[in-house]
C-alpha cells in the first residue's frame, strides 16, 4: 500500500476517489483488514479514511424515514429506540454483528458495500425498502438497495462514487419485521443462513404486505416474490408459514463450503424463514409475545 | 497457620490486565531483522531444485537459508524422522523448505515470492486407514533406518501399543451381551492466543532465544542437536507466553530463526501469522477413529473391552509414540473391567502432526468410550448414572495394567457432579443432561529449583519451570511460603530462563506442580534447615525445637522468637548466603503387570492418578442442530488442592475449551489434504457468551506418592470430560448419537433426522 489520505469533509473523499482510481474508502475497516489479512485479496494501493467526515455520521428520523449514514455504526442502530421498535429487523441483524468491538467500530456503510451475501443487515434493509445514495464529483444518484449488489463483493458503484447514506422508508402503519439467523456460536459469527421478513397487517391481523429477503443463500441477497405472494392476503395459518418457507428454499442456491453443506443449508432455509415470519407477525400484531429488537438480549435475532 | 489452599493474588496478574506485561514478539533488538518461513504449501512432493538466487539478490534481503546451511541431522523427541529444512521430500504443508531474513517483512515476503522451488508431485497419503494397507505410498521410505529406541513400527504404522489383560476371548465370552461401536474425530488445534514467536540473537559462538516455548529446556536440546552446539552456547528465554494448550510443546522453530541469524548476522526475529499457527506446528489434537467393543452382563457388570485405535500422527512422529499408549489407557477407563484388548497406533499421513494439545487424546478417547458407557447402559435398560456408579473403580481396585489403585475419589465425583447440575429435576423436552467419567496421569519426572532467602527477609524462587499462563509457577511461593512459614507475597519468581533455572520438562503433561512443586519444597527445606540452625544459635535453642511460622523462628512451646528477617540479615552479615537448592525425588510409577502388552516403553501404569467426573446439561435446537450448553458440574479428584483460585481456573478454561471440542472446533481439508479454515472465523473456537454456568467442585483424596502435599496432576485432566457429557446430553434429547467429533449443529441435526426409536426413555 502506498496511500492514505485521512479526509475530513466529504468533497475531499469524492476528490480523492475521482483522482485515483485504485483508492477504498475506509471507515471502520472491520472487513478490509480482516479480508487481507485471510489473503482474500492485498490491501488496496492507496486508502480514504473517511471515518472524520461528519456528512456522513448519524441517523437521523423524519416523516419519510429513517436515514442512516454510511458512518452509523451498528450499536449505533441497536441503542436506537425508533430503529428497534419500527425497523426491528434491521436491529435485530445489527445486534448479531460480530462481537461488542465489531458493532462499535463497524459500519452500515462498510457493511452495504462489502456486499457479502452473508451479511446481516443485507435482508432487513431490503425488506424495508432501503435505497443508498451515491455520490461522485459528477453529481449523485439514488439506487434501490436490491439493484446496489451485483454479486458476491461486487456493487453498481463506480469506482469514484461513494455510498452516503441509506435511506429506509417509513413503514406502513401494522409493519413488523424480523431477521433471524443460523449461527453455531453466539458471537464473532457468520450468517450460516438467515432470513428476513417484514409483514404489514390490517386491523383484523390479516397481511395486505409481505416482504421475505434471505441471506447466504444466493450470490446475492435478494427477495423471494413466490414466498411474498404465499403470505400475501392471508391471516397466516402454520401452513401458510411452511409454505413460503419452502418456497425460500425452493428458491435458494446454496453452496457447500467449510460452514456448512448445501442440503444443510436448504433445510435452514425454511427453518429461518419460519421463524422470521412469525416473530415479524408476533411484532406486526404487537401481541407483546415478542418485545422489540432492542430490548431483547444482545442476540436478538440469533437462533 | 498453612497457606495451602488459600487465594494469594497471582504475580503476573497486573502486569497482564493492564498491559505491561511483555511478550516474544514485544522486544526489539537493535538491529533486528524481520524472518518468514516459506512452507510447502502442499501435501507431499519431492523437491527437484530450491533456487534462491534472485530472493538473494533482492535488496534488503539479508539472509536466505535452506538445508544446505544446516548440518544434515535428524531429530524428534521418538522417532528421529524430521530435518530442520526439508531436504528431498516435503511430507505436509507446513514443512519449512526456507528462511528469509530481510530489513523489512514487506521485502521479506518479496523474497519468499522468489525463491524458486520445483517439486515432483507425489500422491498424497490422507486416510490413516489406508495408509496401513498393504501397498500405500510409504510417507518415509527410510522409516527403517530412522532411530526410534523402543517404539513399535512398521512402515506408515510409526507406534503401535496395547494394553492387554486377562483373556479377551474369554471376556467377551462370559458376556450376555457385546455392543461394538465406531467413533471418528476430526483433528482440532490448541490455538493459543499468541501465535509462535522466536528471536535469536548470536555473540560470539553463543546464541540466546527468546521463544514463545512451553518447554525451553527441550527447545535448548534441540538447537543444541540440530546445530551441533554445547547446550550452555544455547539460551532459551521464554518473555511472559500467552497460551500453549500444548502447541507450543516440543523444540520447534528456534533453530530456524538461529541460523537465519547467524547468516544474517542481526537478531532475527519470526512471529507467525494465524494460519500458519495453524497449518505448521507438530502439535495438532490427533484426529481418532476408536472402535470399541464392550461385553456386558445383565447384572448390569462388564466382562470384556476389545478397542482399536487408530490416531492421525500426521508428517512426523513428534509426541504420538507415547500417545498411543496414554490413548490405550483411556479406552479402558475408570472402570471394573477384567480383560482387556486394547491396541492404538498412530499412523504417518500427509498431514500436519500431531502432537501434545492440552490432555492428548484424552477428550475424543473419553468422548467415544462415554458414550458406548451410555450405550451399554442403555441396552441394559439402566440409567447411566446407575450403571456407572456400578463399574467405576474405587480404592483397592487394579487399573488396564493392573496396579492397584489408592484412595481415589471418582464415584463421589460423580454423585456430586449429578447433584450439580440438577440431576433428576424435570426438564423440559429439548433439554438433557449427561455424564462423563475419566482418569489422567500425573508425570513422575526430574526438575529442580533453586530458593534463596535475600538480606532482607524477602524470598527470591528461580526455577527452571515454565509459566504458560496455567498459573502453576505463580502458585509456587505458596508451596515456599508453606515451608518456611512465610508468606507466597514474600517470593518472587524467575523462571523460563534455562541459564538461570535447572532443569524441568516444562508446561506439559500436567507437571509443573507435581515436579517443580516437589523441587520448591525440598529447596525451601534446605533454607529451612539453615534457618533453624541460625535461630538456636540466637535463642540458645535445640534446632529441632525451633519452628518458622508466621515470619519468624520460635522456640516450641515458648515466647522466644527471632523474625526471620531479621536471621537473614544476620546471615548475610556474617558471611553466610541463605541458598537452598532441590529437585525431588520423582514418585515411582505404580507397581503394576504389562506383560501382555506391546510397545509399553514409558508409561506402564498411571502415577498418581487423576480422575474426574463431568455433567453437561444442554439444550437442543432439534430443527437445525444447535446445542447450547447450559450448565456444566465438573467434579474433579486432583488429591490436595493447594491453590485453589489457579485450580477453578483450569477447571473453567477447560471446561470451555471442552465445549469448543465437543461442538464447533475441528479442521476440515481438501481433497489435497490442505487445511480449508486455519482462521480465527471458520475454526470457531467458544466466545465469553458461549461460556455456560459452570460449577466446580474437588474431592481431595489424597496421593501417598504424588506431588506436593498429595497433590496430582491438574492442568490437563479439565478438559477431558466435558466433550462425553455434552454428547451423552445430546443423545438424550434427539433420541440418537452423533458418532463424529465436532458434533457440529448439521452432524446434530443429521443424526436427529435418523433418530427412529429413542435409546434411553
Amino acid at each position: 500500500m502506498n496511500g492514505y489520505v485521512a479526509a475530513h469533509t466529504l468533497d475531499e473523499v469524492l476528490q480523492e476517489l475521482s483522482a485515483d482510481a485504485t483508492a477504498l474508502p475506509v471507515a471502520g475497516g472491520t472487513d478490509l483488514v480482516v479480508g487481507a489479512r485471510q489473503g482474500k485479496y492485498r490491501l488496496p494501493e492507496s486508502l480514504v479514511g473517511i471515518h472524520a467526515v461528519e456528512e456522513l455520521a448519524g441517523i437521523g428520523i423524519d416523516q419519510t424515514g429513517l436515514t442512516l449514514g454510511a458512518l452509523a455504526v451498528h450499536a449505533e442502530v441497536v441503542n436506537h429506540r425508533v430503529i428497534a421498535e419500527q425497523y426491528s429487523g434491521l436491529a435485530d441483524a445489527s445486534a448479531l454483528v460480530g462481537s461488542p468491538a465489531t458493532r462499535h467500530t463497524g459500519t452500515i456503510g462498510g457493511n452495504v458495500m462489502n456486499a457479502s451475501p452473508a451479511m446481516d443487515t443485507g435482508a432487513p434493509l431490503l425488506v424495508h425498502g432501503a435505497e443508498a445514495e451515491l455520490r461522485s464529483v459528477r453529481g449523485s444518484r439514488t439506487v434501490s438497495i436490491g439493484e446496489l449488489w451485483t454479486g458476491p463483493g461486487g456493487t453498481c458503484a463506480a469506482p469514484d462514487e461513494l455510498l452516503t447514506s441509506v435511506h429506509v422508508p417509513a413503514p406502513a402503519r401494522g409493519a413488523g419485521s424480523a431477521y433471524v439467523r443460523l449461527g453455531y456460536r453466539r458471537a464473532m459469527e457468520i450468517a450460516v443462513v438467515g432470513a428476513a421478513v417484514m409483514v404489514v397487517v390490517d386491523d383484523g391481523g390479516e397481511v395486505i404486505q409481505a416482504r421475505v429477503a434471505m441471506t447466504a443463500l444466493a450470490p446475492t441477497i435478494r427477495r423471494i416474490p413466490a414466498a411474498e405472494e404465499i403470505l400475501n392476503g392471508q391471516s397466516l395459518t402454520e401452513d401458510a408459514i411452511a409454505c413460503a418457507a419452502a418456497a425460500v428454499a425452493e428458491a435458494a442456491q446454496p453452496i457447500d463450503d467449510v460452514r456448512a453443506s448445501a442440503r444443510y443449508r436448504l433445510a435452514m432455509a425454511a427453518v429461518v424463514t419460519r421463524r422470521a415470519i412469525g416473530r415479524a407477525l408476533s411484532r406486526a400484531r404487537h401481541t407483546n409475545d415478542l418485545p422489540p429488537a432492542v430490548s431483547m438480549h444482545d442476540f436478538g435475532g440469533q437462533l | 497457620m498453612t497457606v495451602l489452599g488459600t487465594r494469594p493474588l497471582r504475580q503476573d496478574g497486573r502486569e497482564k490486565v493492564t498491559g505491561q506485561a511483555r511478550y516474544t514478539a514485544d522486544l526489539t533488538l537493535t538491529g533486528m531483522a524481520t524472518g518468514r518461513f516459506l512452507f510447502a504449501g502442499r501435501s507431499a512432493g519431492r523437491i527437484v531444485r530450491i533456487d534462491c538466487t534472485e530472493a538473494r539478490a533482492l535488496r534488503g534481503v539479508l539472509a536466505v537459508v535452506t538445508h544446505e546451511d544446516v548440518p544434515a541431522v535428524r531429530y524428534g523427541h521418538f522417532v528421529r524422522d524430521r530435518v530442520l529444512f526439508a531436504t528431498d521430500v516435503v511430507r505436509y504443508e507446513g514443512d519449512v523448505v526456507a528462511g528469509v531474513a530481510a530489513v523489512s517483512d514487506d521485502i521479506a515476503l518479496k523474497a519468499l515470492d522468489l525463491i524458486r522451488v520445483e517439486y515432483e508431485s507425489l500422491e498424497p497419503v490422507l486416510n490413516p486407514h489406508e495408509a496401513l494397507s498393504e501397498g500405500s505410498r510409504l510417507v518415509h521410505v527410510d522409516w527403517a533406518s530412522y532411530d526410534a529406541g523402543d517404539i513399535v513400527r512398521d512402515g506408515n504404522d510409526c507406534s503401535r501399543s496395547t494394553a492387554v489383560k486377562g483373556n479377551i476371548d474369554q471376556g467377551l465370552g462370559e458376556a450376555d451381551l457385546i455392543v461394538e461401536e465406531q467413533y471418528e474425530t476430526d483433528m482440532s488445534h490448541p490455538v493459543p492466543i499468541e501465535p509462535h514467536a522466536v528471536t535469536a540473537q548470536w555473540q560470539g559462538d553463543k546464541v540466546t532465544i527468546w521463544s514463545t516455548s512451553q518447554v525451553p529446556f527441550d527447545a535448548r536440546s534441540g538447537v543444541a542437536l540440530t546445530l551441533g552446539v554445547p547446550e550452555n552456547h544455547v539460551r532459551i528465554i521464554v518473555p511472559h507466553l500467552g497460551g500453549g494448550f500444548g502447541g507450543k510443546s516440543d523444540f520447534h522453530y528456534e533453530a530456524h530463526v538461529a541460523v537465519l541469524a547467524r547468516k544474517a548476522r542481526r537478531p532475527v526475529r519470526v512471529v507467525f501469522t494465524r494460519r500458519e499457527e495453524f497449518i505448521a506446528p507438530d502439535c495438532t489434537r490427533h484426529a481418532v477413529s476408536i472402535r470399541v467393543a464392550t461385553g456386558i452382563r445383565r447384572d448390569g457388570t462388564m466382562t470384556g473391552r476389545r478397542a482399536r485405535i487408530v490416531l492421525d500422527g500426521g508428517a512426523y512422529a513428534a509426541d504420538s509414540p507415547i500417545l498411543t499408549e496414554v490413548a490405550t489407557m483411556m479406552a479402558a477407563g475408570p472402570y471394573r473391567i477384567p480383560h482387556l484388548d486394547i491396541e492404538a497406533r498412530a499412523v504417518y499421513t500427509n498431514r500436519t502432526p500431531g502432537g501434545s494439545v492440552r490432555a492428548p487424546t484424552g477428550p475424543q478417547i473419553c468422548w467415544a468410550v462415554e458414550q458406548h458407557t451410555d450405550v451399554l447402559a442403555a441396552r441394559l435398560g439402566m440409567d447411566p448414572f446407575e450403571f456407572r456408579m456400578r463399574n467405576l473403580v474405587e480404592e483397592g481396585d487394579e487399573g488396564p495394567t493392573r496396579q492397584i489403585f489408592e484412595a481415589i475419589g471418582v464415584k463421589q465425583a460423580l454423585q456430586r457432579a449429578a447433584e450439580l447440575v440438577g440431576w433428576g429435576d424435570n426438564l423440559s423436552p429439548d433439554e438433557g443432561i449427561g455424564f462423563s467419567c475419566g482418569w489422567w496421569l500425573s508425570l513422575p519426572l526430574p526438575s529442580g529449583a533453586y530458593v534463596k532467602l535475600n538480606a532482607d527477609g524477602s524470598g527470591t524462587i528461580t526455577t527452571g519451570a515454565q509459566e504458560n499462563g496455567s498459573g502453576a509457577v505463580m502458585g509456587l511461593p505458596i508451596l515456599a511460603a508453606e515451608t518456611l512459614g512465610m508468606r507466597p507475597e514474600d517470593f518472587t519468581v524467575l523462571a523460563q530462563d534455562t541459564d538461570a533455572g535447572p532443569w524441568d520438562m516444562g508446561s506439559c503433561g500436567s507437571q509443573t506442580t507435581f515436579n517443580n512443586g516437589r523441587a520448591v519444597v525440598a529447596a525451601a527445606l534446605e533454607v529451612s534447615e539453615q534457618l533453624r540452625e541460625l535461630a538456636a544459635n540466637e535463642l540458645e535453642a535445640a534446632s529441632s525445637d525451633i519452628e518458622l511460622v508466621d515470619g519468624m523462628a520460635k522456640v516450641v512451646g515458648t515466647s522466644l522468637g527471632i523474625s526471620v528477617s531479621e536471621l537473614a540479615a544476620k546471615s548475610h552479615d556474617g558471611g553466610s548466603l541463605l541458598l537452598g537448592r532441590g529437585s525431588g525425588d520423582p514418585p515411582a510409577t505404580p507397581d503394576h503387570d504389562a506383560s501382555g502388552c506391546i510397545g509399553r516403553s514409558a508409561l506402564g501404569a498411571f502415577a498418581a492418578p487423576s480422575f474426574f467426573a463431568h455433567a453437561a446439561r444442554v439444550r437442543v435446537d432439534q430443527d437445525t442442530g444447535v446445542v447450547t450448553v447450559v450448565t456444566v458440574g465438573a467434579v474433579h479428584d486432583f488429591g490436595r488442592v493447594l491453590n485453589p483460585t489457579g485450580v477453578e481456573g483450569q477447571v473453567e478454561g477447560g471446561v470451555v475449551n471442552g465445549i469448543g471440542i465437543a461442538l464447533t472446533e475441528g479442521t476440515q481439508h481438501d481433497g489435497d489434504g490442505l487445511q480449508t479454515n486455519p482462521y480465527l472465523l471458520n475454526y470457531k473456537l467458544p466466545t465469553a457468551a458461549d461460556a455456560p454456568d459452570i460449577r466446580i467442585d474437588f474431592v481431595e483424596a489424597l496421593a501417598t506418592a504424588g506431588g506436593p502435599f498429595g497433590a496430582k496432576g491438574v492442568g490437563e485432566p479439565p478438559v477431558i470430560g466435558t466433550a462425553g457429557a455434552v454428547a451423552n446430553a445430546i443423545a438424550r434429547v434427539i433420541g440418537s448419537r452423533v458418532y463424529q467429533l465436532p458434533m457440529t449443529p448439521e452432524r446434530v441435526w443429521s443424526a436427529a433426522l435418523n433418530a427412529e426409536q429413542p435409546e434411553v426413555s
